[in-house]
This record gives structure tokens, sequence and C-alpha cells, in this order.
């Protein structure tokens, strides 16, 4: 469940045509038909419809009330950032609309409940898991390890100490646990830690809690699950293929110690 | 966002499905917004009034919601796509007409007042000072903001509509004191013709974008005030200004600590360089916004013994029924050349079907001629304009 922000109320279930960027509907789609136009491609009639954010004409608030009342409007819109012509669009046209909602954690094809009374959507097809990434910073270096080239989730690049939380396991123990097998460094507590970072990867959207340990030495004993490890400064990071969210999930913990 | 007991209950339908509607549509742009709440307004003034600019979807939408809705404060609308009694003088479409005569019969029987001017402000919708109002059209609001210290945002034409509709809408930005500080300080070294205060404000609405700016050095007439207003809120997006001496609020904020920018000629002219991109045209247009008695009596002023030579060129004089109605030796004068057009505009009418390079005295039209009506542009002051026909 993403929870978000109603715009406009009602609810609806569709399958998910998503755009990237801001959206006009005056001159990006056809009245009368729901036929997106120019560079985008499809049909939004009946459809989730997912974009960042309106852009354009204020008419574009009247071309969704022509889709609806030719019977080609979008079961719902999904946006980032609601704006005043895709909201007074949405709410004279009586189409559900949310808003504050993560658009890159939602993928076409998707089938998706829209709740624009209370804000929320529900992705049918993905299940949620629960994961910790974790950051071991040595000297102001940070261990990253390889992945493996065949393994199941984000192959052959370079991530913090991650791994799954198994049944009944708290996050911060699942870290410990994990940054022991991983590596063979025994940590105790975290030195810091964020709110949960959602990542979408095929059918599985991690909720994934990322932590800060602070430890003294190098040496680090890989199990199978790794292929390599490096220490690197923090602004190397930039450089390397790294899981998504990497780069400013780790500044944003270092700025955690430096500025408590 | 606060609503109160009774404002939940118009959300919930206790007044009929479009007073729902409008209250959804009103906190809904609330929550765009930011709103605290809700307060009450004096008055409306709606956009979205010309088929050109709403078309089919718009045409609808008016057509349902004036099914059961009744405007709850005094509202007026903006100008239509051509003058209701002399449309075919501007080779509007029968198809086109017939359209916008429906709209104006919708909005009418909603009960607003379809006067059709974008200078309500002139004529049967005078805000005082204080008022909360809700205002669509850029040019008016700015300047009833201004000129007045009524308080208004940046409406759009739905959002002004479910605002009449309610009598109250959303409480955030220029509604609130701290939001109509100046943002810079213009220091102003320019001429005192209308064209010399209509690209002042295209230059400050390039620079200021969604600022307030601080006039200084300058004493607009009426006349002046409305071609600025208009002229920022479409080169930016300005709704509010002060003139150090007459906006009501100038007085009362500490401007020492601004920005502070110098527009002389030179920036005027490089205001006005950037809006032309013609070198003839076959419509000279006045009136944006639409033109006082004062204007056309001057303007019949300086046409009184001339003659028009180019018959190539067609001219139009927009301005109110009202304006129209005040001076009818003057009207007589104008008519020689050109049609006085009343309760429309180059801008809102369909004039692309007709003309493809247009001349104006508007900072504003010259914005707006290029997207809106794909015309090439002349921008230059009335007596030069008219001197390309005598």
């Amino acid at each position: 469940m993403m929870n978000g922000r109603s715009i406009s109320a009602g609810k609806a279930r569709g399958t998910v045509l998503k755009i990237d960027g801001a959206f006009s509907f005056l001159g990006g789609v056809d009245g009368s038909t729901g036929e997106l136009k120019g560079d985008n491609k499809g049909n939004i009639s009946d459809r989730i419809f997912v974009f960042q954010m309106g852009k354009g004409s204020t008419v574009g608030s009247f071309t969704m009330y022509d889709l609806k009342v030719h019977g080609k409007q979008p079961a719902a819109v999904i946006n980032r950032t609601a704006e005043t012509i895709v909201a007074t669009g949405a709410v004279i046209s009586s189409i559900p609309m949310i808003d504050r909602i993560d658009v890159s954690l939602l993928q076409n094809g998707d089938d998706v409940t829209v709740d624009g009374d209370i804000g929320t959507a529900e992705i049918h097809n993905v299940k949620i898991m629960g994961s910790v990434s974790s950051v071991i910073l040595s000297g102001g270096r940070i261990l990253m390890l390889r992945r493996p080239d065949d393994a199941s989730s984000f192959p052959g690049i370079w991530s913090l100490v991650a791994g799954r939380i198994e049944e009944g396991e708290g996050a911060e123990e699942t870290a410990v646990r994990e940054i022991f097998e991983e590596t063979g460094i025994s940590v105790s507590r975290p030195d810091a830690h964020l709110d949960p970072i959602f990542i979408r990867e095929k059918d599985i959207i991690w909720k994934v809690h990322p932590f800060l340990f602070t430890h003294d030495g190098t040496d680090v004993e890989l199990n199978s699950e790794n292929l390599d490890h490096r220490w690197v400064m923090p602004d190397e990071l930039e450089g390397m293929s790294t899981v998504a969210s990497t780069v400013s999930a780790v500044k944003e913990l270092l700025k955690k110690i430096r500025c408590p | 966002m606060y609503l109160t007991r009774d404002e939940e209950d118009i959300l919930g339908g206790s007044k009929g499905e479009s007073a729902q509607k409008a209250m959804e549509l009103i906190v809904a742009l609330g929550k765009v917004y930011g709103a605290d709440g809700l307060v009450d307004i004096t008055s409306a003034h709606l956009s979205g009034a010309s088929y050109k600019t709403i078309g089919d979807g718009g045409l609808k939408y008016l057509e349902d919601v004036s099914k059961d809705a009744k405007v709850a404060v005094k509202a007026t609308l903006n100008p239509l796509g051509m003058d209701r009694d002399r449309w075919r003088e501007m080779k509007i479409s029968d198809h086109f007409a017939q359209k916008q005569l429906r709209i104006i019969e919708f909005y009418g029987k909603m009960g607003v007042r379809t006067t059709c001017s974008c200078t309500p402000y002139l004529i049967d919708n005078i805000p005082s000072f204080g008022d909360h109002v809700a205002w669509a059209e850029s040019s008016a609001l700015s300047f009833v903001n201004s000129y007045i210290g009524a308080r208004t945002n940046r409406e759009g034409g739905p959002g002004a509509l479910a605002a009449a509709i309610i009598g109250k809408t959303a409480n955030y930005g220029l509604h609130s004191d701290e939001n109509r500080r100046p943002t810079m300080v213009i220091d102003a070294d320019i001429g005192s013709t209308l064209f010399d205060h209509s690209l002042l404000g295209q230059a400050v609405g390039r620079i200021i974008g969604g600022g307030i700016p601080y006039y200084r050095n300058i004493r607009p007439d009426i006349e002046s005030l409305k071609s600025m207003s208009a002229a920022m809120a479409a080169a930016g997006s300005v709704a509010m200004f002060h003139v150090e001496g007459i906006t009501p609020e100038a007085s009362l904020h500490d401007i020492k600590d601004l920005e502070r920018v110098h527009i002389g000629k030179k920036e005027l002219e490089d205001a006005r360089l950037s809006l032309n991109t013609a070198d003839d045209v076959q419509l000279i247009a006045f009136g944006c916004p639409h033109l006082t008695v004062r204007e056309i009596t001057e303007m019949a002023a300086f046409l009184k013994d001339k003659k028009k030579r180019r018959e190539d060129v067609d001219i139009w004089f927009c301005t109110s029924s009202d304006a129209r109605n005040k001076c009818p030796d003057q009207v007589r004068i104008l008519e020689r050349f050109g049609p006085v057009l009343a309760d429309t505009c180059m801008v809102v009418a369909p004039i692309e079907a007709n003309y493809q390079r247009t001349g104006t005295n508007s900072a504003k039209a010259g914005n707006y001629l290029p997207t809106l009506c794909s015309q090439k542009v002349i921008c230059s002051d009335f007596s030069k304009l008219m001197e390309m026909v005598l």
C-alpha cells in the first residue's frame, strides 16, 4: 500500500499507463478518443494514468472533461505533485486522483487500486519485501561489495552490505547478522539510520532500511554471496554502478553522523 | 486544511451536487497551494468565456454545471471570442458564433453578469480595499490587488466559478499580509506614455517571474497601470505590484534590504525588440486590456481629421459595451477606421483564421498573439501603428 494524498474523490482499479515527465492534457491527448499524441503512445481510457505532474495550458482541465463526456477518461490519475490544471480537471470530471506518490515505484501494466477518498494506491501484482542496507565506515572509507552476475536481485553491481529481513526479525537485527555473514565483521549498534527507502525491482518493492555502522580495521572475509569487495571514499560512489538510491542514502547517513 | 462544520456538510452534499463539486474543487486547489482553510469572498471574476479558449470540453462543462448551480456572490465574466452583435464584421464563422452564444447563455443562467470585459473594475465589479475576492484574468486581478488593495490569487476559470458558487475561496498566498510584501525594488527611468508603461511591465515581468515588484519614480494613470499589470502578468506571472504613492499598501513595507533593479530606456527597447517579429501587418488591434473612455477619446482626437489610406489592413478597437456607450461621438470617429468592438479582443477571438500578422500597442497581446493566435507581431505605440495606414 502506498500512502499519498487525496485530491479527487472516488475509487478505481485498473492497469497502469505511465509516461515520463510532466504532461499537458491540452495537445497531449485526443479528447474524444483518449489516444495519446506526440511523443507518448497508448490510450489512457480506463487506465490508471501515472505521470509526475501536469503542465501547459489551463484549457487542459476542459480536455479532461471532454474525455469524460466521451467516456474515454482515465480510471484514475496518480501524480508525484498535483498542480492546478490536472487537479481541476480531475475534480470537475469526477476522476479519482491522488498525489505525493513516488511514481518510480509504478510500472506500465501494474494492476493498481486507487482510493481517491483517502489518498492511497495499492499495487496488486507486487510483493513488498523488507530488507536492510548498511554502510560500514572505517577510516573515512565505505565497504562496497560486488554482487554475482547471476544474483537473483541487482546482479553484477556494487552494493552496501544488504540482505532480506527474515520472518520475525527486526531490521537492526538483520543488519548485524548480514554484516557478520557477508563480511565476518562484528558490529553491535548502528551509529545512524534513515527512514525506509522504497525501490522497485520487477515484481518486488524493496522496503530498504538504511543503517550506518562505524568500524575499526579493514579485514573482510567474504562468503559466497558476493564476488569482491572494496573500501571506497564516499565521492567515488558516483562513478560506480550501484543499486538505486545508494549514493543519496550514503550522503544522508554521513550527514547524520557529522551533525547529529 | 481546516473546514468548518458547514463547509464539511457542503462537501458531503448538503447543498446539492453542484455545490458539492464546487467545494471539492476549492478544497483540492487549497491542497495544491497549501491553504490553511477557506475565506469568504465578496466577488469573483471568471475567465473561460471564449469558445476559442475553452473548446467543446468547456462548453459541455458549463452546460452541465449550469443545470443547477447559481453564483452566491457578484460574478463577472471575461471577454468573449466575438462581439455579440458584430461578429460577422470580425469574419467569425456561424459555427463559432452559435457555440459562443450558448456559452454566454450558460453563464447567464448561473447568475454571472455577462458584461464580458477584462476591466470589470471600471464597470460593474469594483472591490473595496481589504476585500477578499476570487478573480481569474491575470491583468484584472493584479490591478485590484495593486491599485485597490483587494486580495486575490491568480485563480483559474473553473476555480473562480467554484468560488463564486460557494462564496469562498482557499486561503493562501495573496490573501495574507505576509505574502503581499514586495520582493524587488524597480527604479524606473522611463517616459510617460501608455506604451512606455506597457514595455516597463514587459521588462519587469521577464525579470521577476512570480515576484512582487515595488516601483519608484513613476506616476502611472489608470490606463498605464492597466497596461503595466497586463504586461507583467503575461511576461511573468506577477499577481501584485506596489507603486510608491499609489498602491494603498506600498507604505507599509520596509524596502531597504530588497534587491534594486534599474529599468531605463535601454531595457524598454530590449523589451520592445523581443516582441517584434513582423515587418508589416494585416490587422491592427487596440484594447488589450479593453480601451477606457479616456483612451477612446484620445484616439478620436488624434484621428479626427485623418483618413485611412490602406484598404488591405483592418483595424479593431476593442472595448467594453459600457465604454462604447459612454462616448458615441468619439466612437463614430474611430468607426471610420475600423469597428469598435465590444466585449471581445484580438487575443481570445479566432483571428488566426483570417490574419497572420497583427499590430498591437499592448505588450500583453505581444506575448499571447504568437502562441494563442499564431501571429507575427508588430508591437509599437498607437500613433506609430496608425501611421502605417494613414
